[in-house]
């Protein structure tokens, strides 16, 4: 009997080894992993697991507040990883430890290049113009409008100005006591906010860096900036709600659904919430209003998928990133995630990304004139300080316990320490 | 032989030991070498010693009083009135009443909860537009326009310290309830034969019996509430500009803004060195008086 077990386990053990030899599992982290997200992601590594006999994606999904950070220990320690999602925030961190492969052969090599829409392939360049990563989704903020509340108050269309903004919202805010124009963000990373209407106001910002002009002068310091900062406090103080100077995401969306605040500057991935609380029809969007320098200057945010230099099966480890980027799979993953798709032809073919929620970045990306998308200066080392740093000093402009001169120095100083100045 | 049991003793001591060491000890030790190297988000690759520049940086900066003065108001005020509510909740429990029970669950019930969780209720209840709290108060007409909760400097400390009362009241009622019933029964008798009143018996029996429970459970709920970060990040994160910004959020928001580890373990020995001057200084004042009881 004993025997007879024996040889069964020693059968077992080479029949695993055996087996595990012709299997190979790649390993893949999330860095946004959610109830909406992770399904969406295991349903296309079914797909290509099926069409790949053989190669099995082992899916890590640590929780969302915490995975930077995971993903940051396991690749510094070199822990078995094939595939990293990488979000734009934490792309120079991983970079920085030199541990990711330039993509750009395998891209290059890659006929669907054709086929990115503008922006891609800059934030796939952000680290000192090495291609570190493939992004999956670009997000973008754009002004979302409710057309049913702004007619119930005797406005048609939308603002196409920052002024015309400012009109819209005064009148809205005027017209009864309960109702407001401007859904304002004063807390978690305001930056983007408080950097659309500033900059709105410049006609000169570097396409490499929203805080410079072309000329390599701190935009903070030119009295432009002053004048933007100006209309942003005017903007909170006559036409949003005093309490907003503490909200944050979950607000802003609550207010906007709610109608007190009518218009909202927001990422493509608010979307998947809006349609589950509102009909069709009850909220579009518009391109970002343009301010008197006659611009907007959006910048793109970004994830997607990185390969680490010790990883043992780089070549399907692209495969499987050309899998899930494929037109086909990236609408689908982008639709579930609200996400803006990285393909131009998606947004032709896809009834979804050509409808009215769509509207404002389409319009935004076919306008070059007018829309010119810039980088925060992200691989800086003093990009972690700033988000808390801006949120608090404007706050405290908001609350009159610091002069709008004051915060724009302390915010030059702060970028010439820095060191971003040409 | 005394030799030998000592050593037995300490023999006997030496798992326990061992596993405060590796969860209590080792992680303080770590946190304050950390405070003294560079070890944020940015510097992963190129961990260095950087002595006392971390502190530096904390001390010059120009909010870091701010900060300071916030935690003093917070903890006073917190503590002040949990102490008082508590007590006299403990004082109306003692008494026997019908469905005391059921009651004394409900009032334990703010405990049982996170703090995060009850941050993030209350910051929805005192929204500014749609919180419930403003909707009843226009609804009776006690207000004209909604209170701005927590947009304004002064009204968000008060609402973070309000809710924190609300919070930590049960907390205080359970420990002097406790305390309550082990006071001899005799002693009131006593004393209402002597023709003593409530408020006699109260400050001659009553909180002279239960002093070492007060003094020790103000001693601790002071250092908890110090090291509460739990309400004010729920509701405010620390803001309007800094205006409730006490030194455990400073900590929090240090980590998650700016990805600097070094800085905040440098926050957090300066937290317990505050405690630990506060507990020494405590207990000397109080067990002075002690021994007079």
């Amino acid at each position: 009997m004993k025997k007879v077990f024996l040889v069964f386990l020693f059968v077992l053990i080479v029949m695993t080894v055996f087996a595990s030899d012709k299997v190979i599992t790649l390993n893949l982290i999330e860095a946004f992993s959610s109830p909406w997200r992770t399904p969406t992601l295991k349903k296309l590594v079914g797909m290509f697991e099926e069409q790949n006999p053989g190669i099995k994606i082992n899916i890590i999904s640590p929780p969302y507040e915490t995975a930077y950070q995971k993903i940051n220990l396991m690749v510094s320690t070199e822990q078995p990883l094939d595939i990293i999602e990488i979000g734009d925030w934490d792309l120079s961190t991983l970079a920085g430890m030199r541990k990711l492969v330039d993509l750009a052969p395998y891209i290059d090599a890659w006929p669907e290049k054709s086929n990115f829409v503008d922006g891609v392939m800059k934030a796939a360049k952000t680290y000192h113009g090495i291609a570190y990563v493939m992004p999956h989704g670009l997000f973008a903020k754009t002004l979302f409008y409710r057309p049913d509340i702004l007619k119930k108050y005797g406005l048609s269309g939308y603002p196409k100005t920052m002024q015309q903004m400012y009109d819209y919202a005064r009148k809205l805010t005027l017209s009864s006591d309960k109702q407001y124009g401007f859904d304002f963000r004063g807390k978690g990373y305001p930056t983007s906010f408080i950097d659309a209407v500033v900059t709105s106001f410049f006609d000169d910002i570097d396409p490499e860096n929203m805080y410079l002009t072309k000329e390599g002068k701190i935009i903070f310091s030119d009295p432009r900036a002053k004048e933007g900062l100006e209309f942003y406090v005017k903007l909170y103080k006559d036409t949003a709600p005093r309490d907003s100077i503490n909200w944050g995401w979950d607000e802003q969306v609550n207010s906007f659904v709610s109608g007190i605040t009518p218009l909202l500057f927001q990422d493509p991935d608010t979307t998947g919430m809006l349609n589950s609380m509102l009909k069709p029809g009850q909220y579009r969007t518009a391109p970002l209003p343009v301010g008197k320098g006659g611009k907007a200057y959006p910048s793109f945010g970004f994830v997607g998928w990185g390969i680490p230099t010790y990883s043992k099966h780089k070549d399907l480890a692209w495969k499987f990133i050309k899998f899930v980027d494929s037109p086909k799979n990236n609408a689908f993953w982008c639709k579930a995630y609200g996400a803006l798709p990285i393909m131009k032809s998606i947004y032709k073919e896809d009834k979804y990304f050509s409808s009215g929620v769509f509207e404002g970045w389409v319009e935004m990306f076919n306008d070059k004139v007018h829309y010119q998308f810039t980088q925060y200066p992200l691989s800086n080392k003093y990009w972690g300080k700033w988000n808390g740093y801006q949120e608090k000093t404007m706050q405290q402009v908001l609350l009159g316990k610091l002069s709008i001169d004051q915060c724009l120095k302390e915010w030059t100083d702060f970028w010439k320490k820095a060191g971003i100045a040409k | 032989m005394e030799f030998k049991s000592k050593t037995f003793v300490y023999l006997m001591l030496l798992p326990v030991m061992s596993v405060v060491a590796f969860i209590v000890i080792y992680p303080t030790i770590g946190g304050i070498i950390l405070s003294f190297r560079d070890y944020s988000i940015y510097s992963f690759g190129n961990v260095r010693w950087v002595g006392f520049d971390k502190y530096t940086e904390i001390f010059t900066d120009s909010t870091f009083l701010g900060v300071l003065k916030n935690t003093l108001i917070w903890i006073i005020g917190s503590v002040t009135f949990q102490f008082l509510l508590g007590f006299i909740l403990a004082l109306l429990m003692r008494e026997p009443f019908k469905g005391r029970g059921i009651f004394t669950g409900f009032v334990f019930y703010p405990w049982a909860v996170s703090g995060f969780a009850i941050g993030l209720i209350w910051s929805w209840l005192l929204n500014g537009q749609f919180g419930i709290v403003n909707d009843l108060l226009l609804k009776l007409g006690m207000i004209k326009s909604g209170i701005n909760f927590l947009s304004s400097p002064n009204m968000a400390m008060f609402s973070v310290i309000l809710v924190n009362i609300w919070y930590g009241i049960p907390f205080f009622a359970i420990m002097i309830l406790a305390a309550l019933q082990s006071i001899p029964n005799s002693l009131y008798e006593a004393a209402s034969i002597d023709g003593a009143g409530y408020f006699t018996k109260l400050f001659k029996i009553t909180i002279p019996y239960i002093r070492p429970t007060l003094v020790s459970t103000i001693l601790l709920r002071i250092i908890w509430v110090m090291n509460f970060p739990d309400i004010i990040y729920g509701m405010t994160r620390g803001g309007p500009g800094g205006s409730t910004e006490i030194l455990s959020v400073r900590m929090i928001n240090t980590v998650f803004y700016e990805s600097d580890y070094s800085k905040a373990a440098a926050y957090g020995v300066i937290m317990v060195s505050i405690l630990l001057a506060y507990t020494v200084m405590y207990l000397r004042l109080t067990s002075s008086k002690e021994v007079r009881l």
